[in-house]
């Protein structure tokens, strides 16, 4: 799993490279350097080929658009990963409050209707299987 | 099954105990739904009316297996009261109750970002990747949205630039105009700054590393002072016990004393 994502990482990073060596002969361009510019262009369609022949690779991998947001922001994407797992334990703790007060809520009706209505809720707790009230 | 002793109920109990929840209840038409996880019913179908203590013109239906609404637990229904009850959840199903960053095992991804502060700049993500990255992507029409929504026409494949087609390649000698060059303006990194701390950090360090080897090199001369006074003393008695007659001896121990010097 992960060397698919560290080949495609190496490629990038020479594309990256060549992109930048192609910048530098460009922005103060010599006669003597039209060999080098050459072989730079060239470069780059290779590794323009390889990234694509990653892609059959990662096809199974999905991205969450917000990810795009982040980085189109100039944001750490990281931040993205750290507001998620924050969400999803504030959410977890709601959830798990919600089902406690409920369980709780759920002990204390079948004990107040146990003391109205005794023989109904003796067929219902024989109904559920349960013996004892929930405490 | 403990469903099926409760299925013969005479139509006068069922009644009664109708009766009692109405009382409980008092004249509620449409009782709140209650949770369907707890196992008082579905909450989606409205419950019949119940009917009143005085036996009212509203004759509702008795609850039996053919009057029970499409959500209720076919197993439970006709039994009295209980006619809108549905099996409890299993226990092993993976609820909100369970910390789930714990169970997928993801507490070492909690710490890493939530432990210490992550930085908030993309440069601090990718450090390596040349120009003005921080900047928004919609400013200078780089950013990753756009090429999903507009995506670029590509042909098949990539194929390598002919000698012809290089031809289009061929540039103006002389360097850039200036508002060509922002490639290769770089973002003021904190990075100098910390190593300019660093070095102000470590400015005051070196003059004390050598105060510390000066220290251990007097420390050493401290402990190399007692033998060397011994030595000396060593050399005196030496000197006193041989006489003058020998000279080969004392230009060894001269040599020696020099060497040790």
């Amino acid at each position: 799993m992960a060397e698919k994502f560290d080949h495609l990482e190496e490629h990038l990073e020479k594309f990256v490279e060549n992109i930048r060596q192609l910048g530098i002969i460009v922005s103060d361009f010599q006669p003597s350097s039209q060999a080098g510019l050459n072989q730079k262009l060239n470069f780059i369609v290779t590794g323009l080929q390889d990234i694509d022949k990653c892609r059959q690779q990662l096809h199974d991998i999905t991205v969450p658009l917000e990810v795009f947001e982040y980085i189109d922001q100039g944001r750490n994407p990281q931040l993205y990963t750290k507001e998620c797992l924050e969400r999803a334990l504030a959410k977890n703790e709601q959830v798990k409050g919600k089902i406690d007060t409920m369980k709780k809520f759920k002990s204390l009706l079948i004990q107040e209707l146990s003391k109205v209505f005794p023989e109904d809720m003796a067929k219902y707790r024989s109904i559920r299987g349960e013996d004892h009230p929930p405490s | 099954m403990k469903t099926t002793d409760a299925r013969p109920r005479d139509r006068a109990g069922a009644e009664k105990t109708m009766e009692n929840f109405s009382a409980l209840f008092g004249a509620q038409a449409d009782p709140p739904p209650p949770p369907t996880a707890l196992g008082f019913g579905p909450g989606k179908p409205p419950p019949p009316p119940p009917p009143p203590p005085g036996g009212g013109p509203g004759t509702a239906p008795q609850p039996t297996a053919a009057t029970a609404p499409p959500g209720a637990d076919k197993s439970v229904a006709g039994c009295g009261p209980f006619y809108l009850m549905r099996e409890l959840p299993g226990s092993t199903e993976l609820t909100g109750s369970t910390n789930l960053i714990t169970h997928y095992n993801l507490e070492h991804s909690y710490n890493k970002f939530c432990g210490k502060k992550v930085k908030e700049k993309l440069s601090n993500f990718l450090p390596d990747l040349p120009g003005m990255i921080d900047l928004p992507g919609s400013h200078d029409n780089s950013s990753l949205r756009s090429l999903i929504e507009k995506p670029p026409i590509l042909g098949g494949s990539f194929n390598p630039i002919t000698g012809t087609m290089l031809a289009g390649f061929r540039l103006h000698t002389g360097p850039l105009p200036e508002q060509c060059r922002l490639m290769h303006i770089q973002p003021p990194k904190k990075k100098n700054k910390h190593k300019h701390k660093q070095s102000r950090t470590q400015d005051p360090v070196p003059p004390e590393t050598p105060s510390d080897s000066d220290h251990k090199k007097k420390k050493k001369k401290k402990e190399e002072d007692p033998e060397r006074k011994r030595k000396k003393k060593e050399k005196k008695k030496k000197k006193n016990r041989h006489s003058p007659d020998h000279p080969g001896v004392g230009s060894s121990q001269a040599s020696s004393s020099s060497s040790l010097r």
